[in-house]
């Protein structure tokens, strides 16, 4: 029994595209963010700090994540915990059309929204009427909130439901024969078990929701004011293009999304243990 | 003392057995106590319930006494579970009423029962240590802290987990959290305590200390209990009354030894023991008698075998049996300290159980027997 | 009900429970029916503006037809777009199988500490957001040794390792449930060399796992827009940047485009999903 060649030679062509194609990249961000006209410095960070627009980009981007992440986490745990009170089928119908809706995303979302809510959106039309709205936009911050909202719905279910579905029955009947009512039995058994699964969701949330573009620059280009915009802006903008201030400035993307998951990590390590059964 | 349903029935399949080693042992070995108090602390009046079109259970009364410790023995699916989640009030009924101590708790929330429970699974809160879960229903109550801790303390003691209790749910072995669970049910001194297959899903040698440590806890503390389960052996030597469920009605009800020596229906017989149940006709072929009953049972170790070639019966056949029919043995089975044969006499095939007395002793397959039946032992069947 | 809590002793039988009960829709199906409708009226509403002759400012639209549709497919940008989705697509795909399948292969042959290793890196793809990855790839090969940038390869190279959660969690997960290395081991006692035994014995084995990878990932990728649009553009468009192309053409047109896409995705989630029907099917048998 002879072997062609030694094993792990069998390892080395997806070592090399993974480091060229995802780690180098990062590599070299990581460098190039600190090189100012050829030499090392913070020069680039500097710049993101002092600017009023580099600073309004972050801060819209924590807003509009953190707000579309919470809405959507509150109704994905309503409809996650109304799921496991509903018949099989209507629940089982219920998951594949969630899953389908996630992959509904980027620039045909962007499009299918402009259809519903744009200027002359069937739904805008329709609520106008009613007189429900008066000056809703949907390239404003309330209409990305909106659209951000809606595609973290979807995936706040698919994460959330295994987790509500392992809420068991037995739970609630042996806290309910020991004289729990409904709010004490979520206030000490069914929020505390789920808070990891919320804490971690949220986080995937809030990470999904920073890094968005696809969305965002179908629906308003580069108008409206985003980290993710700005940073491709700098790269493959018309003019002036700066990729080591992109860098910086994706470098500080991705140092915000690695803070939400050592803060949600703190968070989980407080908590109680959870036994995973 | 109680109400009896055991409504004639008719349905041609036996239920199969969940355990069938020795039997016999666990019903000589079982204690007979009764209990003399109020004989109806617990009271149910024609319990009944639907599903839709399937009927769970109906017709259900019982009067347990304060104290008694009486198990619903039936195979799965018979309804056993179903009527005990009722009794908690975690199932709504359709007919009938549930009274503790005179007052009626029908349709009382769960939290007003004052009923306490230990599910199959153990039903830990796992975001809880063990002294956690144990206090919440004192805290429920909103008890003192102090007495709060001394009351756990109290009761952890009892079922001997102080050590643990500190611990998670998921750091504890099965037999462990079930002890924890019935902490959690005792700690708030419930009037009835319910317990749905709580050894069900711990391995044997558990189960069986468990078992004794539950029937001591129980007896301690003078507590009425109804106990859930599939596993005769566990209801015969735990229970100072058994109720055998069968399609969601009872069929028979009384002590370890009235019913596992004295089975009414062939689904009590097919229950309880390894029972050959015969009919009429084959009954006559084998005893020579003539029985009024359509059918009869016969206990496997109510039978006697001896080798054709042994002239005169041996010590062990009692004198009041049958004349004796010619068999053959077909099957030999080694259960450790019983060896269950199967032979085949007048035409049918018979289970027999003989104790295994080392292997000068035992039968060969396919060699020849006389049979002998314990007339006594005939148990006529009602239908 | 309060009259049955009543605790008089003397009371003879107690009526039956109420056993009336209102057909009334429960709160639950409610806030998944609202969820539903939420998730469902933009879909629902680019379809109505697709089939629709025309869509004023009324709240339905005027008539319905399917010239919109069959405009798109006979557009041959769209066409090309198509055929250019599908061979960065399809190249990805395949170029990752056979990149990944041998590493996930010897993490549960030969070295088991590469399993937790692949574990993590597979989160990196996920964890970066493509528009930061794109400010690397863009700089680093957009002119040297390796001018890539502007050519479908950069996107084929770049979809491998955005494919890669997919593809190697599949294949890693269809390895753990055959029980690799005693299948190794019979088929090398019957006589068969590593090389044979892989391809003979494992291979057909993970086929439904890998199967499910290629549809999920598949429809991911068709669907991905940041990468085909910052590293290629217009040069090699692919459907999702000949959508945002489109944006000044008829929203009719457009829609019938979003429509296409989504249920083209559909169509292989739904493949991807009856695969590993089949195959939890076959676990649950074995």
């Amino acid at each position: 029994m002879k072997r062609l060649l030694p094993a792990w030679l069998w390892l080395m062509p997806f070592a090399l595209v993974f480091v060229a194609f995802q780690m180098a990249p990062l590599g070299w961000i990581a460098v190039s963010a600190f090189q100012v006209e050829g030499s090392w410095g913070l020069g680039h960070f500097q710049e993101i700090a002092t600017s009023p627009f580099f600073r309004q980009a972050i801060w819209r981007s924590l807003e509009i994540s953190l707000v579309s992440s919470l809405l959507g986490l509150i109704i994905a745990v309503l409809a996650c915990h109304s799921l496991t009170r509903t018949s099989g089928p209507l629940r089982r119908w219920m998951i594949a059309f969630t899953n389908m809706t996630s992959n509904f995303a980027g620039v045909p979302l962007a499009f299918a929204f402009i259809i519903l809510m744009g200027a002359n959106g069937v739904l805008t039309l329709a609520l106008q009427r009613v007189g429900l709205i008066d000056d809703f936009s949907l390239y404003s911050r309330t209409g990305l909130i909106v659209i951000y909202t809606w595609f973290q719905i979807p995936l706040g279910m698919l994460l959330l439901f295994p987790a509500f579905a392992g809420l068991r029955a037995d739970w609630r009947d042996a806290a309910s024969l020991l004289g729990a009512g409904r709010v004490a039995y979520w206030c000490h058994i069914g929020l505390p078990v789920l808070r990891p699964a919320l804490a971690g969701t949220f986080t995937i949330l809030i990470a999904n929701a920073m890094g968005a573009y696809a969305t965002v620059y179908a629906l308003v280009n580069t108008s409206y004011n985003l980290m993710t915009i700005r940073i491709a802006n700098l790269v493959s903008g018309d003019l002036f293009l700066q990729p080591n201030l992109a860098s910086a400035l994706a470098l500080i993307l991705v140092g915000l999304l690695a803070m939400v998951t050592l803060i949600q990590q703190w968070l989980l390590r407080r908590s109680h243990h959870v036994a995973e059964r | 003392m109680t109400t009896l349903t055991a409504a004639p029935y008719a349905r041609d399949h036996l239920p199969t057995l969940d355990r069938c080693d020795t039997v016999a042992e666990v019903a000589t070995r079982q204690q007979g106590t009764t209990a003399t108090a109020s004989p109806d602390y617990l009271r149910l009046e024609s319990l009944a319930k639907r599903f839709g079109e399937t009927q769970v259970f109906s017709q259900i009364d019982a009067e347990i006494a304060k104290g008694e410790f009486v198990t619903l023995l039936g195979p799965s699916g018979c309804g056993k579970s179903t009527l005990l989640r009722a009794i908690a009030g975690l199932n709504t009924l359709d007919e009938g009423r549930i009274m503790v101590g005179g007052e009626e708790i029908t349709s009382l929330p769960p939290q007003q029962r004052g009923v306490g429970m230990v599910f199959q699974h153990y039903a830990l809160f796992p975001n809880m240590r063990v002294t956690d879960n144990v206090a919440f229903g004192l805290r429920m109550q909103k008890v003192p802290q102090e007495e709060r801790g001394r009351r756990v303390d109290e009761v952890l003691r009892l079922v001997e987990l102080r050590e643990h209790a500190d611990k998670f749910p998921h750091q504890l072995s099965g037999g462990q959290c079930q002890r924890v669970a019935l902490a959690r049910a005792l700690v708030v001194e419930p009037r009835i305590l319910l317990m749905d297959e709580p050894l069900s899903a711990l391995d044997a040698r558990i189960r069986r200390h468990l078992r004794q440590q539950l029937r001591d806890i129980q007896k301690t503390l003078g507590l009425t209990t109804l106990f859930v389960t599939h596993d005769q052996e566990e209801a015969l030597m735990m229970s100072d009354r058994i109720f055998l469920m069968h399609d969601g009605r009872i069929l028979q009800q009384g002590d370890a030894e009235a019913l596992y020596t004295r089975p009414r229906s062939h689904q009590a017989a097919g229950f309880m023991g390894h029972y050959n149940v015969l009919s009429g006709e084959q009954a006559h072929a084998l005893l020579g008698t003539v029985s009024r009953a359509a059918r009869v049972a016969l206990r496997p170790e109510a039978i006697y075998l001896q080798p054709v070639s042994e002239a005169s019966p041996g010590g062990e056949v009692p004198t009041h049996a049958g004349p004796g029919c010619r068999g053959v043995i077909r099957r030999r089975q080694l259960l450790g300290n019983i060896v269950r044969y199967a032979v085949e006499c007048a035409g049918i095939e018979l289970s027999v159980d003989a104790l295994n007395r080392g292997s000068r002793h035992l039968l060969a397959e396919e060699s020849e027997v006389l049979v002998f039946v314990d007339l006594d032992e005939v148990q006529e069947l009602e239908e | 009900m309060s009259q049955n809590a009543d605790l008089t002793l003397s009371r003879p039988k107690a009526p039956a429970l109420p056993t009336l009960r209102l057909p009334r829709p429960s709160i639950h199906a409610l806030v998944v029916g609202g969820v539903f409708t939420l998730l469902a009226l933009p879909l629902v509403a680019t379809l109505g503006y697709a089939l629709a002759t025309s869509w004023g400012a009324t709240l339905l639209p005027d008539g319905l037809t399917l010239k919109w549709f069959l405009e798109l497919w006979s557009t041959p940008r769209f066409q090309l777009a198509f055929a250019r989705s599908m061979l960065v697509t399809l190249g990805a795909l395949v170029l990752s199988l056979v990149l990944v399948v041998p590493v996930a292969f010897l993490a549960h042959t030969r070295y088991p500490r590469l399993d937790a290793w692949m574990n993590g890196l597979v989160l990196v793809p996920f964890a970066v957001p493509p528009v930061v990855s794109s400010v690397g790839l863009l700089q680093l090969y957009a002119g040297g040794p390796l001018p890539l940038v502007g050519s479908p390869w950069i996107l084929i190279f770049t979809y491998v390792t955005i494919a890669l959660p997919f593809v190697y969690r599949a294949v890693a997960n269809s390895l753990r449930t055959i029980d690799v290395r005693s299948l190794m081991d019979a088929a090398q006692l019957l006589g068969a060399t590593p090389f044979r035994a892989f391809f003979l014995v494992i291979l057909p084995n993970i086929r439904i796992g890998v199967q499910v990878a290629v549809f999920l990932s598949f429809s991911f990728l068709v669907g991905e827009f940041v990468f085909a649009n910052m590293l290629v553009g217009t040069r090699f468009e692919t459907l999702q940047v000949y959508l945002n192309n489109m944006r000044g053409a008829s929203g009719h047109f457009t829609s019938a485009l979003v429509i296409t896409l989504f249920l083209f995705t559909l169509l292989l989630t739904w493949l991807g999903n009856r695969q590993s029907g089949h195959a939890i099917a076959k676990d649950a048998n074995a």
